[in-house]
């Protein structure tokens, strides 16, 4: 138990934990659903995995700041169809250049939420409310009611999504699937080790510890959206890559999936605690989990259902469970510690 | 008081003369104000903007001094944003509504607040199921025609052998989807269709990436079927990007209800042989005509009402066949559409 406590943080007892949900669920609809063990299920989990979990991330670093950010269904929307519509008048265009004009319209979007909600000092969830609806609503003027379509597409944005990065066994692990896990690696790092990173745990922690040794808390928040925000337009080109057609509808309800994803992931909702790769293991968990819903023919209003109930289940385990082990370890560090002063 | 004196007997006369004996056609008087709203499922999306573009060319022809209100919910709020446009139209005291509805049995009673008030109610694309507080449904086509239409295009595409087939609809609220589906069930009782068999219908909820997974969905669970029937714009062409991604477009087709324009790359590769649609700016003519000529009195909702639509020509008021109760104008005819007529349609 001690070298339990000593070498595992609370945290990563919750991830563990959700890895075993994950397997149990699986297990579970394996026994329910006939040829659910193949490599057709792995690539239809994970191609929905990845879009969920690159907007995750971005999805994390603002929740671990304090704030939420709703508004990302929208940015993936808008940076999709904008994205398309370039792509589709314009096919010489570089497939670097899309995927950049995505990225930085999605920016551009976050960064109008994170100076109102750093500067304007209105409360992150009213702002993103807001341009949840602004940005949707821009998007169905600017649309003026036309589709972006498949054949209006060059022929690399639609054959992404077939495009396999490496194939192990008979699984492929499909391109957008790999820049997902790179996302991720990516991000874990920066957060677990470099400076940057740390400030966004020390501003969720306690934002008036966090201003008082000199962090700049705006600057952080602003950080925060703007990176969620780039990070929904690249999701929204891979949203488009995966669809072809793209409505005024892309991307709706994507931040339900997000913030359920993110929560289950152990990412605590008042700031502080929790890390992307929580994220992405709570994205796995709302995509297999949809996927298989999907397989057995289950209802719309069920999936959002379930979908609420595992938002409700992960904050308050949070609450109950997380909250006891941080205690019990808090009592050991400190045994731990007296004992070490008592021994010469 | 002459004038209309006049009109009844020229209106009689009319009757007397008309080859079926049947019933007045109405003329219907341009240039009066009326305040008339348009309302789709949702904002968006082709269908809607082109029956927009259909009632903006009546409006013109009419010479309605008011400007047509083209209002609609945002696509996430459709069935609650239906309801506050018709409970907000009834406030201002508008004339007309034209609906596409989208919410079922839902929008009732805001429809009969409306109607209390002298609006007049008059449902386009999909109706109210149960006609409570609708005067007129304009219908694109005969209901029980879209289930022929559809069992004809999975007969033809799957061929005489028939085998299994799945539906991919939009909302499960969807009054127009259900009644198509419903009447291509009744059209496959006919011994013709004996070897075509439905396996089962999943609802993507008019959204790109919904329809998109329960295409595949399908796929997966029913790996026989050869033929994917999406009697929805959005529906269709989502599946047919699936079939295509997944390079399973040889073993099922899909078919269905589509916009030309969105349809092209799939029926000119094969994945989507065949389908079929009406024109919606047809439909969006017809019903502000329908809707203008309640308003200012010419035309009474009742049954054997008759009309001239401008350029469509004359229409006649019916009780409507595929519901218990309500009245409709029946518009037809249905477009078919294929690899030799796509492409001319698309433009």
């Amino acid at each position: 138990m001690r070298w339990l406590q000593r070498n595992i943080r609370p945290e990563q007892i919750r991830e563990l934990s959700l890895l075993l949900l994950i397997v149990v669920a699986v297990l579970f609809f394996g026994s329910l659903i006939d040829g659910y063990y193949t490599s057709r299920t792995f690539n239809r989990i994970a191609a929905s995995v990845a879009i969920i979990t690159v907007v995750a991330v971005g999805q994390t670093l603002v929740v671990l700041t304090r704030s939420i950010d709703l508004s990302v269904g929208s940015i993936a929307g808008c940076t999709a169809y904008f994205a398309g519509s370039m792509a589709a008048a314009h096919h010489d265009l570089p497939p670097l250049a899309v995927v950049l004009i995505a990225v930085a319209l999605g920016a551009v979007m976050g960064a109008i939420n994170g100076v109102l909600v750093a500067w304007g000092r209105v409360p992150s969830i009213i702002v993103t409310l807001g341009s949840l609806a602004i940005y949707r609503g821009i998007l169905i003027d600017y649309s003026g009611a036309k589709t972006v379509t498949t054949d209006s597409l060059p022929a690399w944005i639609v054959d992404l999504p077939r495009l396999t990065f490496v194939t192990i066994g008979n699984l492929d692990i499909r391109a957008m699937f790999a820049l997902a896990v790179a996302i991720v690696v990516l991000f874990q790092i920066g957060t677990s080790f470099l400076n940057v990173g740390r400030q966004f745990y020390a501003m969720g922690s306690n934002p008036d510890a966090a201003h008082l040794i000199g962090l700049p808390t705006r600057r952080i928040v602003f950080s925060a959206f703007l990176l969620s925000g780039a990070l929904s337009g690249l999701a929204g080109f891979m949203f488009l890559a995966r669809f072809g057609n793209i409505t005024v509808e892309a991307a709706r309800g994507l931040e339900l999936q997000v913030v359920a994803a993110v929560v289950v992931g152990g990412v605590n909702i008042f700031g502080g605690s929790g890390t992307v790769f929580g994220a992405m293991l709570g994205a796995i968990m709302i995509g297999t989990l949809e996927q298989s819903l999907f397989r057995l023919q289950i209802s719309e209003f069920w999936r959002d259902a379930i979908l609420g109930l595992l938002i409700l289940l992960a904050v308050a385990s949070d609450a109950v469970i997380l909250d006891r082990l941080r205690a019990l370890w808090a009592r050991t560090d400190l045994k731990l510690v007296t004992r070490a002063e008592a021994e010469p | 008081m002459k004038k209309i004196l006049l009109a009844t007997v020229a209106a009689t006369m009319l009757g007397l003369l008309a080859p079926h004996g049947a019933s007045a056609q109405t003329t219907i008087e341009p240039g009066k104000p009326v305040e008339m709203v348009l309302l789709p499922k949702f904002l968006g999306i082709l269908p809607f903007d082109q029956a927009h573009k259909g009632a903006e060319e009546a409006a013109a022809e009419l010479k309605n001094a008011k400007t047509l209100q083209y209002l609609g919910p945002t696509p996430e709020n459709s069935v609650a944003g239906q309801i506050e446009i018709v409970t907000n139209a009834t406030t201002q005291g508008v004339g007309a509504i034209m609906m596409s509805n989208n919410s079922g049995d839902q929008i009732v009673p805001a429809a009969k607040a409306a109607h209390a008030k002298g609006i007049k109610v008059v449902t386009w694309d999909s109706p109210i199921p149960s006609a409570e507080g609708e005067d007129v449904f304009v219908a694109q086509v005969d209901f029980s025609e879209t289930g022929k239409v559809m069992a004809d295009m999975a007969l033809s595409i799957m061929g005489p052998d028939g085998g299994k087939f799945a539906i991919l609809s939009a909302s499960p609220d969807a009054a127009n989807q259900n009644a198509w589906i419903a009447a291509m069930q009744t059209a496959l009782k006919d011994p013709k269709y004996a070897k075509l068999e439905v396996v089962g219908i999943v609802y993507g909820n008019d959204q790109s990436e919904a329809s998109y997974s329960q295409a595949l969905a399908l796929v997966d669970k029913y790996p026989g079927i050869k033929l994917i029937m999406a009697p929805t714009s959005v529906g269709i062409v989502a599946a047919a990007k699936a079939m295509q991604d997944e390079k399973l477009c040889d073993k099922i087709k899909v078919s269905g209800l589509g916009v030309p324009a969105e349809m092209l790359a799939y029926t000119k590769n094969g994945c989507a042989p065949q389908f079929a649609l009406w024109s919606f700016v047809d439909l969006g003519y017809l019903s502000y005509y329908t809707a203008y000529g309640l308003a200012t009195g010419a035309i009474k909702a009742e049954a054997g009402a008759s009309f001239k639509a401008g350029r469509l020509g004359n229409y006649t008021i019916t009780k409507d066949p595929t519901r218990k109760e309500g009245l409709r104008v029946l518009m037809g005819p249905f477009s078919k559409y294929d690899a030799s007529n796509v492409e001319a349609a698309a433009k």
